[in-house]
């Protein structure tokens, strides 16, 4: 099994664990800090096979694109300064970008109205009208994440993002059997709350 | 059988290969379970959906911008880093190993029955050099048997030292001379006792040794459904940290990890689960050179950024780990079943004048 590293990073043994525990609690541990102002030589590598991942997690916890790569860098500076190994930095990314955004979401932090500010050459759909209900609908799923158990939110996106059952259970110290418990709740909770609201399909 | 949890049936709709073939012969001939499948499959596909934003990231661009912050923004504002984490868990790390190399669990508790003795307590602290390689090659215990967490990790801060004493029943170690430039009053942190329980299944073991086309060795007699309880904590840190709030030094203190068996002797379950496949040689004959008691609590060290070695604190057999770049040192001890440990971003030196200056 290819686990982030913890200790068993992802899986569960010695010391990528307790970073991914502490992931798990704040979403801002750094392995290992390095000296002041170090920056990681692999960044560059690490950071275009990762980015697009990452960016993805973010983007489904948040709704928004230009949002989810301001988290993305802010996970990304972390990291730089790390010393997480290599082998484990997709995951670790990962997980530090579904808690980061699940923190922007819940601290209010979000910038208002952040997806209609495009006006900079981004696009987000062609026609006005399909445009507003999407930005509508994505509201609702945002409070209907926010709503979630943190833990329950973090495995959701995460799973949905491409991450095996064991990184999941890796980066949130569970068994891969309550990964499967865990997401089925989110789903389940999240297709409640959502068909509550007006929304349908 | 009983019928597969939903957690299973979830499963079964995205990573069939990790539901057990029983499992499956069960699902596939109960209606029930078909439903409780089609239920979870409605959910998921929902709930992708709902989650999907369309992006087409632009690499270069981001990069651009990160290698412009990472130049110049070493300790930026918005960077809300809580670097006590990552020295907690560094903290945290060598009970976490000791948990999860050795075995068997996650944490421990409850379930205080009469019929559990003691198999493994810690007594001694003994440096493990892992790979980073090899701890990528650990494996998940879930594949040879059942892993309930009964107790799972909780961190909290408290306000004072005497919070923290009620809290763990622990003595909040007094540091009497702080290292030159570190200052000001520790913020305390407790984690309560975390604790699971692993029942042992051959036939679990068997199907992840002949998944990976390994051929499982016949097991000790009675071990099959052998249930293994695991404690760790509780435990408490004080974290000083300096004015541009990197960690400067971490006492910690904590129940030394302990695992109890209903049954098959410690060293006769050991040497089978480091017999299993999935377990690297280097490691597997490592832990296999530990004191025959089992009362050794290994603290894995990644090689490539760490050098381990062994001290004296105080009269107790001591692991002294430095980082190789000297950004850090930290010296861990187990006494009467408690594991203390400092830590900082200091010099080895300091870390044991503060260690065996603790009060």
């Amino acid at each position: 099994m290819n686990v982030v590293q913890h200790g068993a990073a992802v899986p569960a043994d010695g010391h990528g664990v307790a970073t991914w525990r502490a992931l798990q609690k704040g979403g801002v541990a750094v392995a290992t800090p390095q000296g002041r102002g170090a920056v990681r030589a692999d960044l560059e590598e690490v950071f275009r096979a990762a980015y697009p991942r990452v960016v993805g997690v973010a983007a489904r916890v948040l709704g928004s694109r230009d949002e989810a790569e301001d988290v993305a860098q802010e996970v990304f500076l972390k990291f730089a300064r790390s010393s997480v190994p290599v082998g484990a930095a997709s995951g670790w990314l990962s997980v530090a970008a579904a808690h980061t955004a699940l923190n922007h979401l819940r601290s209010g932090r979000r910038r208002a109205n952040r997806e209609e500010a495009v006006g900079d050459g981004v696009t987000i759909a062609p026609d006005v009208a399909e445009t507003i209900v999407t930005l509508d609908e994505r509201r609702q799923v945002r409070a209907a994440l926010g709503r979630l158990p943190h833990r329950q939110a973090v495995a959701l996106v995460l799973r949905h993002s491409g991450l095996s059952y064991a990184q999941v259970a890796a980066a949130l110290d569970l068994s891969p059997a309550s990964v499967g418990t865990t997401v089925r709740r989110a789903e389940s909770a999240l297709r409640k709350e959502l068909n509550g609201h007006a929304s349908s399909d | 059988m009983r019928h597969p949890t939903d957690g299973t049936l979830r499963r079964l709709v995205d990573e069939p290969v990790g539901v057990s073939d029983a499992d499956r012969a069960h699902v596939a001939n109960c209606p029930e379970c078909l439903a409780g499948v089609a239920a979870a499959q409605e959910d998921a596909t929902f709930a992708g959906a709902a989650l999907e934003v369309h992006h087409d990231a632009d690499v270069d661009l981001a990069w651009q911008r990160l290698s412009l912050k990472a130049s110049t923004s070493v300790g930026d504002a918005e960077n809300p880093v809580g670097p006590a984490r990552s020295w907690r868990a560094r903290l945290r790390s060598p009970v976490a190993a000791g948990v999860g190399v050795l075995a068997l669990l996650a944490g421990a508790s409850a379930a205080a029955a009469g019929d559990w003795f003691q198999i493994f307590s810690t007594e001694q602290v003994a440096p493990v050099t892992i790979t980073q390689e090899s701890l990528v090659e650990l494996p998940d215990l879930s594949a040879y048997g059942q892993l309930v967490v009964v107790d799972e990790v909780d961190l909290s801060e408290v306000p004072t030292a005497a919070a923290a004493e009620e809290a763990t029943g622990l003595e909040v170690p007094q540091v009497e001379v702080l290292p030159q430039g570190v200052r000001g009053e520790p913020v305390f942190e407790v984690v309560d006792q975390v604790s699971g329980i692993f029942t042992f299944s051959v036939d679990e073991a068997q199907q992840s040794a002949e998944a990976e086309g390994e051929t499982l060795q016949p097991p000790p007699a009675g071990l099959d459904g052998s249930q293994f309880r695991l404690e760790a904590g509780p435990g408490l840190a004080a974290i000083w940290t300096e004015q541009r709030g990197l960690p400067a030094l971490v006492v910690a203190r904590a129940v030394a990890p302990t695992v109890y068996s209903s049954g098959v002797p410690f060293e006769t379950a050991r040497d089978y689960l480091l017999s299993l496949p999935g377990l690297p040689e280097d490691i597997e004959s490592q832990l296999r050179s530990f004191a025959a008691d089992g009362a050794t609590l290994p603290v894995p060290v990644p090689e490539e950024l760490m050098t381990s070695s062994t001290t004296e604190i105080n009269g107790a057999d001591a692991t002294l780990v430095e980082a190789r770049d000297g950004t850090m040192a930290a010296v861990i001890w187990v006494e009467d079943g408690v594991v203390t440990a400092v830590a900082g971003s200091v010099s080895d030196d300091e870390v044991l004048t503060v260690a065996r200056g603790l009060g």
